[in-house]
């Protein structure tokens, strides 16, 4: 199980995140609205794992991530966008994204990709 | 012709009996006694260990045959290569998307492109897909970056076992808007008349995600009843169904009796 830094400028994305990465018995320690108060909030708590929305107002979830990398190089992110926006996993996986999910997500793919990354290297 | 044993469904029961095949026709043996060219097969469906064989005429026919998968598999090969359809050589990725999550040893796969009455098929040397049209959640014509180039595909959502999948198809442009509108048209009752308000939106989003009423109650802070009243919206939009009834109940004066004395003796 996981300590969990939860990035989505929608608090009803948060909110969905929260409660399917709580059923699967994960820890939330932070919520974040767009891609500074990631950054920051990744420095401050050093989550097991990020999930990260890719289109944020101000930063942006892929220059977040890069931020983090470049802090962190072990750390380790899931990126999480709206269907259609699948162009940006080569992005993100080069950015050094360790998982992607696509918007809508359904809980047990969720977890099961959470799992797989936290048990990653 | 090569024999090959089956059974076959006739009023309800399974009979055991014996089906020749050809690379142009398969003879099934007596009771059915009937020779089907490939070419007069108007559909196709595949559930599990079975597939169903309807033939065209002035009255079709529908053949529920069962057999080992090689058999099936052979069967399948050879009705979907002649069968009545609508065919073209494509490269396709199933799965490439499962409930949300990219699948990440995906691959393109050459092969042929059937689509059939009920259902759309992909033959590929070593895949045999099925995707039932009722089970196709969404159609678009979208852009995938292919080997460093933006190439146009078919993308298709589609339910397996209640888990979204997302395929797609690749092929020249022309072929893929014919293929494209041939989807689209074939699956027109799955579209939406009117917008959902923002709300019932949420709702369904939550429902897909695998929330349960008392989250989804929790999440948006909402009444069991008004709920209830969404649920019932859905369900009247034909975007949801109902799976089960959850009862909620009150003790009589006989479980109040019960609860209270089941609570005195072992609080004693």
């Amino acid at each position: 199980m996981g300590r969990i830094l939860i990035v989505d400028d929608t608090m009803f994305m948060r909110t969905l995140l929260k409660n399917i990465l709580f059923s699967g018995g994960h820890d939330i320690v932070g919520e974040a609205g767009d891609g500074d108060e990631a950054i920051a909030k990744y420095q401050e708590l050093r989550p097991d794992l990020v999930t990260m929305d890719v289109i944020m107002p101000k930063v942006n979830g892929i220059e977040a991530l890069k931020a983090i990398k470049s802090a962190d190089p072990s750390a380790k992110v899931i990126m999480c966008t709206a269907v259609g926006q699948e162009q940006m996993v080569k992005l993100a996986i080069k950015s050094g994204a360790r998982g992607y999910i696509v918007k809508p997500f359904q809980a047990p793919k969720v977890l099961e990709e959470v799992k797989n990354v936290l048990s990653s290297a | 012709m090569k024999e090959v044993p089956i059974k076959i469904e006739l009023e309800g029961r399974w009979v055991p009996t014996t089906m020749g095949i050809a690379e142009d026709r398969i003879r099934i043996a007596a009771p059915v006694n009937r020779e089907i060219p490939y070419r007069a097969v108007v559909d196709l469906e595949q559930k599990k260990n079975q597939v169903l064989v309807t033939v065209g005429g002035d009255q079709e026919t529908t053949y529920r045959i069962a057999s080992v998968e090689k058999v099936l598999y052979v069967l399948k090969k050879l009705i979907l290569t002649s069968c009545s359809a609508y065919r073209l050589n494509a490269f396709f990725m199933s799965p490439a998307i499962r409930g949300g999550v990219l699948v990440q040893n995906a691959k393109w796969e050459k092969g042929m492109i059937a689509v059939l009455k009920t259902g759309i098929w992909f033959v590929s040397q070593e895949n045999q897909v099925c995707i039932p049209l009722e089970d196709v959640a969404s159609i678009d014509l979208t852009s995938r970056e292919i080997q460093d180039k933006n190439l146009d595909v078919v993308k298709i959502d589609h339910l397996i076992d209640n888990e979204v999948v997302t395929s797609f198809i690749l092929c020249p442009l022309t072929t893929l808007q014919v293929l494209y509108n041939f989807l689209n048209e074939a699956t027109q009752d799955l579209e939406m008349s009117e917008e959902m308000d923002p709300l019932t939106t949420q709702v369904a989003t939550l429902v897909y995600s695998g929330m349960d009423s008392h989250a989804i109650e929790n999440m948006l802070q909402i009444s069991h009843k008004d709920l209830d009243d969404i649920y019932d919206a859905l369900i009247a939009a034909g975007i949801a169904e109902v799976l089960y009834i959850r009862k909620e109940i009150q003790l009589t004066a006989k479980g109040v009796r019960y609860i209270s004395s089941v609570l005195k003796s072992s609080t004693n």
